[in-house]
């Protein structure tokens, strides 16, 4: 199977969380004797041999960072302004991550994804949807390879199946909401590491004002 | 109470129409129409939270609605739809809200978010052409949920009077 994978992210690729997953992804999918070719949105030269991609093949996977509650505007841009009509038939899967960790987050991206398919003239091919990626990019090797091996998982798993329609990807968004106790291990553990983890990387960033300033 | 009306759609009657109604109720309403203005896309930067926070490293027109939501109570997104969905351009503006919240994390009503940079915004989207009222809803839930404030809910323009004000 040949697959087509498009980054809807407008994150520069090198910084982008969603070309890990894709990476991760495609080592999967390869594994299993699948090809892929990748298309990455935040660089504009790029549109046109995407649109194309797009229009010709008959398996496609969009894969998109959640952005205040559903697609990028910059994806939008791209999907409206295709500049043909399909005629051939195609499924379009999407793999939608996120960072905040609960699936209830993605709930409303997914509803978005849902409803898209049938408009472009393609069929659903499933969402695989999974949280808690924010730290992909300010993570060390060993945590980073830790987030991106399941989504190696799933590129085999597309591989045999061709969508993400299976039980075993419905279960990959993890848990719909955190019980008490563990939003207060969270926040015990965001307290001790995850905020002077931001604090870090804040200074290397060259920060030089406190992080909840009031600029305006 | 401060009410911010953002125009992204081409026909700015209706976002007019929402402003007077709002401003007859006797509330501060400023429209702004941004479909003169250069605003362009978040790229994700996240200077706003770890680099510069609170500043977006777009130098854009973007910058003069920042200034003003931060002292704002209400935001309405007047947009045009595409898929059912708010089309680019209203997206696009609400993309680049996040200077609004700062990088720190807390729960709030069971889920993870951002604290907030400034107060409470509620969140409120008038729109034209075939939006799916159910999508919008949810969505204009959601946002407004992330921004620590309710949602004033989702109308299609035919609908525009039944638009409740001082919510
Ligand atoms: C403008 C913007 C809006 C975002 N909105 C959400 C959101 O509503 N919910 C969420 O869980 N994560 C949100 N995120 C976090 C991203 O989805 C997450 O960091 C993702 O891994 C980024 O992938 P990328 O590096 O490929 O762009 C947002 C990030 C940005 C920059």
């Amino acid at each position: 199977m040949h697959v087509v994978i498009i980054n809807g992210s407008p994150r520069a690729k090198k910084f982008s969380n969603t070309d890990k997953i894709i990476q991760s992804f495609a080592k999967g999918l390869q594994s299993e004797g699948s090809t892929c070719e990748v298309y990455t949105l935040s660089n504009r030269s790029e549109w046109e041999a995407a649109w194309a991609a797009f229009m010709t093949h008959d398996k496609i996977i969009i894969a998109l960072p959640l952005y205040v509650e559903c697609a990028p505007s910059l994806l939008l841009e791209f999907l409206a302004t295709l500049p043909t009509e399909r005629r051939k038939p195609a499924t379009l899967s999407f793999i939608l991550q996120s960072g905040f960790a609960e699936g209830c987050q993605l709930r409303c991206g997914e509803a978005f994804l849902k409803s898209l398919p049938a408009q472009l003239g393609c069929t659903f091919g499933g969402c695989l949807l999974r949280g808690n990626n924010f730290g992909i990019r300010i993570a060390k090797e060993g945590e980073r390879n830790k987030i991106l091996k399941p989504y190696a998982d799933m590129g085999r798993s597309f591989a045999q199946k061709g969508n993400f329609l299976s039980p075993e990807a419905a279960r990959f968004v993890g848990l719909e909401t955190f019980p008490l106790v563990l939003r207060k291990f969270i926040m015990l553990s965001y307290k001790v590491v995850g905020h002077r983890k931001f604090s870090r990387t804040a200074t290397e960033w060259g920060c030089i004002r406190p992080l909840d300033d009031r600029p305006y | 109470m401060k009410t911010i009306i953002l125009n992204t759609a081409d026909n700015i009657r209706p976002a007019e129409a929402l402003q007077a109604q709002i401003a007859a109720k006797g509330e501060d309403a400023e429209l702004i129409d941004t479909t003169t203005m250069d605003i362009r896309h978040c790229m994700g930067c996240n200077h706003c939270f770890l680099k510069t926070p609170g500043v977006c490293a777009i130098k854009d027109d973007y910058k003069q609605i920042l200034k003003k939501l931060a002292h704002s109570d209400s935001l309405w997104l007047v947009s045009g739809t595409r898929f059912g969905f708010l089309d680019y351009k209203g997206k696009r503006v609400m993309d680049r809200i996040l200077p609004m919240l700062n990088m720190d994390l807390c729960f709030r009503d069971g889920e993870m978010r951002h604290t907030l940079r400034y107060g409470t915004l509620n969140v409120g989207v008038v729109y034209s052409g075939e939006g799916n009222q159910q999508l919008l809803d949810f969505w204009c839930y959601r946002s407004s949920a992330n921004l620590g404030g309710h949602s004033l809910g989702a109308y299609s323009v035919n609908k525009i009077k039944e638009v409740k004000v001082c919510m």
